[in-house]
């Protein structure tokens, strides 16, 4: 996918606040018609980065769009070839359709064809009902609906999505991205797009760029990065538990040679009778699956994926003590 | 009691009897407080517009001078237009000291801070995604400046209102730059203070009762503007 001219090219992006850099990226490319998770906790910076390479925010360092350097004088043009979605939908105190043609009159787009795009687009989202109704008394999943119709009404060439649906219920942000995903294959559309959502970011994007502390941990293809951390914060983010050397030998993982840490994802851990015993600390609710964390006598905490019904189970409270087992063959070990 | 009702029926009977000076002195009010009210929101909005929403240094001193403005005694406004216009002072030449365009440049002077304050503050308080997201449509610098506008309508709705408030009700000003000319520069404010002076308490608050329905009028006048602004 990543051919042709790139949609996006960062080179030595730093941004600054407060006198310190908060956004470091050597280099980052978003090929025509790609899709590119930004993922990373909060607070790693992928808002931020999202508007410096969106030209909303100052920023040191090379931005092209469409290879064409994003120079002071250019900047307005060249925001005109794209959008940005952002977690707050942020739509202006006016109706529905007027959100949209809004967008559209800023492209030059003349007074009838606004209201046909505007149509268009607020019926393919789902919300032609609404174009009349002020867009300060829709509901957080509509106004999302209408933000994402006033994005591609103007057909941008490269979109921006800042966690646009970080703040609608869980049933609505499944089916937003679903259709977001059939959205940007349908348009052909490049995309980058930040989220903290791994599923999100495995559903939606060719590669992923893991971002902790403003700097990229990890890069690569989106499957590969979620499935195979590189670090040992890399991991930690990505849910995966990390045991050091002690822990490896109580549960019979062999190390390759030079490294001594192993990343276990949750899936690859089970509890067996005859395992190593462990003791319950706690667990975590998922949306379906649920983890339990356990601790390892040599101190490490072990994550092991199990069904929320199971989790309820009183043998499986805070103290009492589980036997568990590792999958070898889907330990990932770290080099660093 | 008995001084109120007097006051009362005074009113009544000016308003009624359609005394001349009483209408001549409401009319020039309101040509004075509009003009200066106007004036406040020619020069306040757009360095309102260069407060809130440009990036240079020195811009939260502007803020902070124009806040602090909304407390400038209009006495020591109207202080420094005199010594301005005043015969033998910098701008004497132009003939300007005891007219209504002083009275004008004096309470503009007082509304001013008064319509930048408010603006400024009911720009801030848009949501900071509102800006960006303004921005990222592909808006240039005008269509950026009106969509803030609009969006932050109701608040400028208000700086103009504040504005008004702040000039309507104001004397010391207009008294050392106007001097309470009849005929010329006499305004209900300082139409009222000689009569209480003289002790002509009925005549000074029916001038005063006039005021006030001056006042309320215009309110209501611009609260109804101010729902239709919000309804668009």
């Amino acid at each position: 996918m990543n051919t042709g001219t790139p949609a996006l090219t960062i080179r030595a992006l730093r941004v600054r606040r407060a006198a310190r850099e908060v956004i470091e990226v050597p280099h980052l490319e978003v090929g025509a018609g790609e899709t590119v998770a930004v993922l990373g906790p909060n607070g790693a910076g992928k808002s931020t980065l999202l508007l410096a390479a969106a030209l909303l925010l100052p920023a040191d360092g090379e931005i092209s769009v469409f290879s064409e350097a994003a120079r002071r004088n250019v900047q307005v043009r060249l925001r005109r070839q794209t959008a940005t979605v952002f977690q707050d939908a942020a739509l202006l105190d006016m109706t529905v359709r007027q959100n949209v043609e809004v967008a559209l009159a800023m492209h030059g787009v003349g007074k009838a064809e606004r209201r046909v795009r505007a149509e268009e687009w607020l019926g393919r989202l789902g919300v032609a009902h609404l174009a009349g109704q002020r867009g300060h008394a829709v509901s957080g999943g509509e106004a999302q609906r209408v933000s994402l119709a006033r994005a591609f009404a103007v057909r941008p060439r490269l979109l921006f999505l800042d966690e646009p649906f970080a703040g609608v219920d869980h049933a609505t942000r499944a089916t937003l991205t679903g259709e977001l995903r059939t959205l940007l294959a349908a348009e052909g559309t490049a995309a980058l797009f930040a989220t903290h959502d791994h599923s999100e970011a495995l559903l939606l994007a060719e590669r992923v760029v893991l971002l902790d502390l403003g700097r990229p941990l990890q890069v690569g293809l989106a499957a590969e990065v979620l499935a195979r951390p590189e670090s040992v914060r890399a991991a930690r983010f990505l849910g995966f538990s990390v045991l050091g050397p002690a822990s490896c030998a109580l549960l019979g993982l062999r190390p390759v040679e030079g490294v001594s840490h192993a990343a276990v994802a949750p899936e690859a851990a089970r509890l067996e009778a005859g395992g190593v015993p462990a003791v319950v600390r706690r667990v975590e609710a998922g949306s379906g699956v649920g983890r339990l964390l356990v601790e390892l006598a040599s101190g490490d905490t072990l994550a092991i994926g199990q069904p929320i019904e199971a989790l309820r189970d009183s043998s499986m409270a805070a103290g009492c003590e589980v036997p568990v087992m590792v999958d070898q063959a889907r330990a990932v070990w770290l080099a660093r | 009691m008995d001084l109120l009702l007097d006051a009362l029926r005074e009113a009544m009977r000016l308003l009624r009897t359609g005394d001349g000076e009483v209408y001549s002195i409401t009319l020039r009010t309101a040509l004075i407080t509009g003009a200066s009210t106007l004036v406040a929101a020619l020069v306040g909005l757009p360095l309102w517009l260069g407060i809130a929403l440009g990036r240079f240094p020195g811009q939260r001193v502007l803020l902070a001078i124009a806040n602090a403005g909304t407390g400038f005694p209009p006495v020591v406004a109207g202080l420094l237009v005199a010594v301005l216009l005043w015969r033998s002072g910098p701008l004497g030449a132009l003939g300007l000291i005891y007219t209504p365009w002083a009275m004008v440049i004096a309470q503009a002077l007082i509304a001013t801070p008064l319509v930048v304050s408010f603006a400024a503050a009911g720009v801030m308080a848009l949501p900071p995604a509102l800006h960006f997201q303004i921005r990222a449509m592909g808006a240039d610098r005008m269509q950026y400046l009106w969509l803030v506008a609009r969006e932050a309508r109701l608040a400028l709705f208000v700086a103009v209102m504040a504005g008004f408030g702040g000039v309507v009700s104001e004397v010391g000003a207009a008294m050392m730059v106007g001097g309470n000319l009849a005929g010329e520069t006499r305004v209900l404010t300082t139409a009222a203070v000689p009569e209480v002076n003289r002790g002509n308490f009925g005549t000074a608050l029916a001038l005063g009762l006039i005021l006030l329905i001056f006042v309320v009028m215009v309110s209501a006048m611009l609260t109804t503007g101010q729902a239709r602004v919000q309804r668009r």
